[in-house]
């Protein structure tokens, strides 16, 4: 054994083995080879070495003439026959059987030799009833027992009696009159033998749980109850499949409700068309019947009463898109598609609602602009930059005096007014602001000049093609805006970076456009300025840039909402 | 003597030994040691009670190394009293047990499955003493014990040494004194320490296996009328309190209820009309019946039968309800009715892929062959369920036995088949054929000396004595089931029913 230094192989249960009979190896090697290693044996560790168990263990597998000794059992010396007397026949399927013990046996009182006794002298002066049989004894004592099981569940603490009264449905229920003579003296007999032991049920019963301390340490208290947690290992996954399947019916619930309510929004829809078509199928039998009257006038009626009818709708139409004008502006666009076409209907009768709506919008925009001074530090062009451009160019070259290209236009637009809805798209620039549009052409290398009529008849030279003052502009406006605390807050100025950089730009078209890096590096081509524009869209655009160089919207949007 | 070195363990050394004085009938007490008379030799036992009858004082004596079974009343003139006794020496072991509540005296015991360092040194105090300083008149058994010990050394020899203790422990002695103290000092929280381990075991496993505390107790049921015999119980079980006081206690064979009152008991068999196990028989052929019961809806007649078992069963709890079980139940058929031989139970669905939980033949019928029936009639249904499966642990003594030769001689008439054939064998395939778990396999072939390591190979080697026994037993044509009379599909329950419905 000592001499086995060599490193064994691992054994696994997959590990094919050969099968040898002891005579197929070499003898003396075989001696060798036994070795002597303890196995687990699964026997309780206190009780793994016990004399008798060792010493059969000791022949290794060997069934041997070593038995462990038990207590013998014992021939009885009762009458079998005389108590098992039923025969047995032996059905010729298997049996199957589902009755309980207690479906078994007629009654579950047994007499004990103390009742026999007690019936016995009973029955030796004969009561009025006549004889009272062991049958009918047991039937009687059952009754009690059942009772007092039933109503005085803890008669062994309390010690409170069942009535005589009590007794008596039960009795009844025995269905013989003869028995209920004899009952109110076996009660006298059953109360004394229950008060002799403590109350308790006359049968002896196992102890089950109190549910009190001593429970636990009493070794006769049996067969609890498991407790209804009944945790085991998958405690956590049950609750988990739970959770998930209460979250499923929420859902399922929710989806119901939706279907429930769509329904009875169409079935609405299907009653006011049904009312519509009424209403005007009356009103054409009223104007065939003024026609045929000859009544003049008073067509009013048909259409005011219409419009009277519609207009409640068309207001809460109206009203809605307005907010939809304001909502766009945070949310994404989905939600609003998804209204578009959930609403498309509707939206589509008051397209032109909207459109009037907007372009009252627009006038009284203007009109409130008209006598506008812009006192801010910052209006909406640059200052500075004319400042520079009067006093170094006085311009007098009569060029480029045609309104901005459409393109930028109409990004411009759409930077001005945020809602993407597609008559707005069509339609050219609602806001036209004079102080506004500065170098909507998209810019080359190629320097450009560019006058134009600003606001208060002042005069405005764009140049383009110039690089130079861009890098200070930017310096300064970014700078302007550090302490902002806006939405931009988080982005890193662009203090030290290019502009003109590749990464600058990818990096910009990305983030919400400001108008000064759209006014200040318009460099970037125009896709992707709409490109900006459109990812303006989507993201929440920062209010305050969008504000300052044109002052005056904000007003003229709360004009125009509470025009309308 | 021979038996002293072993149990020499340095460890052992460290606790003073107990007291140790002649000692009189008066003044002999629960807890003591004594040498007392077992099958006219003296052995070491320790005195679990005590109780006066009319023949003089009795003495209830716990044997060392017997197992439980073996306990027994002892008239005072079996015990020896030129022998020195030796004293519980409470003060000493109280603060080792840090867990234990209340209870004064010597109190190590049996929650040692887990906590045996910690438990073990008052038992092993004794055991060291009585073994090295005492003669030893059964040379054969100290023998055996030292065999074993040197055969121990190997890599488990650490795991080893912990049995060893336990082997010299007189294992039952100090469960059984606490029992003692608890009847004597009116049922005082005897276990404190284990309980709450046992508790949390039965309620995380579901096991119907008892914790080791709880076995020691006194017998309680001196004798049961059970059919054609009286049946002396092994073990406590908890029947009615009152039922301890009882010469005998009778038991009805069909529905086993039970009845300490004979009257009580004739007037119940004129009314039960039971005559075989209350399920559907799922098995049968000339010999024996096969019913399967369940647990939710036959309880009073599976607790019936679980207190019954428990009298003949050590590691069983009746701890919690019968509902997650199902029993099947081995019946042999006569004239009267299909009579009750044995039965396992199987948890419904079992967390450690266990197909037996306790298992037993009546004592009347043991060492026929019935238990085999039963172990193989429990792999036969893992079969036809497509699992592999082992009976839950611990197994008693006897238990070990019978599953070990049904393991050695199926695995020895599948081995011989391959070595016929000259194939390799895969103890994974063993395994399955035999619905055995790999363990077992491999344990099985441990225990028979099979499995070598030959010329840098693992080899299955049969001893040539194996194959001759076989041979013998062969002759002896013993009863086999035949699978192909099962009628049984495996029961399925709702996870509801699983988890909540007990």
């Amino acid at each position: 054994m000592s001499s086995r230094k060599v490193r064994v192989k691992k054994l696994t249960v997959k590990t094919t083995l050969p099968v040898l009979r002891e005579d197929q190896i070499d003898a003396t090697e075989y001696e060798s080879l036994l070795t002597e290693s303890q196995i687990a044996t699964g026997v309780d560790q206190t009780e793994e070495n016990e004399y008798h168990l060792q010493s059969i263990l000791k022949e290794a597998g060997t069934s041997n003439d070593q038995e462990i000794p038990v207590p013998p059992p014992q021939e009885s010396d009762i009458s079998y026959d005389g108590l098992y007397p039923a025969a047995f026949h032996k059905p010729s399927s298997y049996i199957r059987f589902s009755q309980t013990v207690e479906e078994c046996i007629s009654c579950q009182y047994d007499m004990t030799a103390d009742d026999n006794e007690f019936l016995k002298s009973y029955n030796s002066n004969p009561p009025a009833a006549g004889t009272l049989n062991e049958d009918d004894f047991e039937r009687i004592m059952e009754v009690f027992e059942d009772t007092a099981t039933e109503q005085t569940p803890f008669a062994s603490v309390d010690n409170t009696v069942v009535g005589y009264d009590m007794m008596v449905p039960g009795l009844n229920q025995l269905g013989s009159a003869s028995i209920l003579l004899h009952a109110k003296q076996i009660y006298e007999y059953w109360k004394s033998k229950r008060q002799e032991e403590g109350n308790k049920p006359l049968h002896p019963t196992i102890k089950f749980e109190t549910h009190q301390e001593t429970d636990d340490t009493d070794p006769y208290v049996c067969f609890r109850r498991r407790e209804v947690r009944q945790t085991r290992k998958t405690r956590s996954r049950d609750t988990k499949i739970a959770e998930t399947l209460k979250r499923f019916r929420r859902e399922l619930e929710d989806g119901r409700q939706l279907v429930l309510l769509a329904y009875e929004r169409e079935m609405m829809k299907r009653d006011l068309l049904q009312m519509d078509r009424a209403i005007f199928e009356e009103r054409a039998r009223l104007k065939q019947i003024k026609t045929k009257l000859g009544i003049k006038g008073d067509d009013e009626d048909l259409v005011n009463q219409k419009s009277q009818k519609r207009k409640p709708v068309e207001a809460a139409g109206a009203q809605r898109p307005t907010t939809q004008v304001r909502v766009p502006v945070r949310p994404d666009g989905r939600s609003h598609e998804q209204d578009l076409v959930l609403l498309s209907d509707q939206l589509a009768e008051k397209e032109n609602e909207l459109r009037n709506e907007i372009e009252t919008k627009v006038q009284n925009h203007r009109r409130w602009n008209q006598n506008h001074i812009d006192l801010t530090r910052d209006p909406l062009s640059p200052v500075k930059a004319l400042g520079m451009e009067l006093k170094f160019r006085p311009a007098k070259t009569q060029y480029l005096m045609t309104p901005p290209a459409s393109t930028s236009s109409e990004s411009m637009d759409v930077d001005d007014v945020p809602e993407p809805m597609q008559l707005d798209k069509l339609e050219l620039p609602v806001f036209q602001f004079r102080g506004a549009d500065i170098d909507e052409t998209p810019q080359t290398n190629q320097p450009a000049f560019r006058r134009r009529i600003g606001r208060l008849q002042r005069l405005w030279i764009d140049r383009r093609g110039l690089s130079t003052p861009s890098r200070a502009d930017a310096y300064e406006y970014s700078d302007r805006w550090k302490y902002d605390s806006d939405d931009e807050d988080d982005e890193p100025p662009v203090y030290e970076v290019d502009p003109f950089d590749t990464r600058a730009l990818k990096f910009r078209a990305t983030i919400p456009l400001s108008p000064y890096i759209f006014r200040a590096r318009p460099t970037a081509p125009p896709e992707a300025v709409n490109g900006v524009a459109n990812g303006n869209r989507v993201l929440p655009p920062p209010p305050q840039p969008q504000q300052q160089p044109q002052p005056p919207h904000p007003p003229a949007a709360q004009q125009a909402q509470a025009a309308s | 003597m021979a038996g002293g070195t072993p149990h020499g363990e340095p460890s052992v050394g460290s606790d003073t030994p107990r007291q140790k004085g002649k000692a009189t009938p008066e003044t002999l007490k629960t807890g003591c040691i004594a040498w007392v008379e077992k099958d006219g030799q003296p052995r070491r036992a320790e005195i679990l009670s005590i109780k006066e009858t009319k023949s003089g004082k009795h003495y209830y004596c716990n044997f060392d190394n017997f197992n439980k079974r073996l306990d027994e009343w002892v008239p005072v003139a079996r015990i020896d009293f030129t022998q020195d006794v030796e004293w519980p020496n409470p003060e000493k072991d109280k603060p080792k047990d840090s867990k234990t509540k209340k209870v004064p005296s010597n109190q190590p015991k049996k929650s040692q499955v887990s906590k045996k360092a910690q438990k073990r040194p008052g038992k092993r105090e004794q055991s060291v003493n009585s073994e090295a300083t005492t003669p030893h008149p059964w040379a054969d058994f100290v023998e055996s014990q030292g065999q074993r010990k040197s055969s121990s050394v190997g890599p488990e020899a650490e795991s080893q040494a912990g049995v060893t203790f336990e082997a010299s422990a007189t294992p039952g002695a100090g469960d059984d004194l606490l029992a003692d103290e608890k009847e004597d000092e009116g049922k005082k929280d005897e276990h404190g320490f284990s309980r709450e381990e046992e508790i949390e075991k039965l309620r995380t496993s579901g096991s119907m296996t008892q914790n080791p505390a709880e076995i020691s107790r006194i017998r309680n049921i001196s004798k049961v009328q059970f059919g054609k015999n009286d049946l002396f119980p092994w073990y406590f079980s908890p029947y009615p309190e009152i039922f301890a006081l009882e010469d005998v206690i009778y038991i009805c064979e069909f529905c086993l209820s039970y009845y300490g009152d004979e009257f009580a008991f004739t007037r119940h068999r004129k009314k039960c009309t039971l005559q075989h196990p209350p399920g559907n028989e799922i098995y049968r052929d000339d010999y024996v019946s096969f019913f399967e019961i369940d647990g939710r809806r036959q309880r009073t007649w599976c607790r019936n039968l679980c207190l019954l078992s428990k009298m003949f069963l050590d590691h069983k709890t009746l701890y919690y309800d019968v509902d997650p079980f199902l029993f099947y139940v081995m019946t042999m058929r006569t004239d009267k009715g299909c009579h009750i031989v044995g039965y396992f139970s199987k948890e419904k669905e079992s967390a450690d892929a266990y197909n037996v939980a306790c298992i037993l033949t009546l004592p009347q019928y043991q060492r026929k062959g019935y238990g085999r029936l039963l172990i193989q009639f429990s792999y036969e249904l893992s079969k036809i369920e497509g699992k592999l499966g082992s009976p839950e642990k611990p197994l008693s003594d006897l238990g070990l036995l019978s599953y070990r030769q049904y393991w050695s001689e199926n695995i020895l008439d599948l081995l011989l088949g391959y070595n016929e054939r000259d194939e390799k064998v895969t103890i994974e395939a063993i395994s399955s054929a035999l619905a055995m778990t790999t363990q077992d396999v491999e344990h099985t072939l441990q225990a028979m000396k099979m499995q070598v390591y030959h010329k840098s190979d693992h080899k299955i080697v049969i001893p040539e004595r194996l194959i001759e026994q076989r041979e013998k037993q062969k002759l002896k044509r013993k009863r086999v089931l035949d699978p192909l009379k099962i009628q049984w599909k495996p029961p399925v329950f709702t996870a509801s029913s699983r988890t909540w419905g007990w």
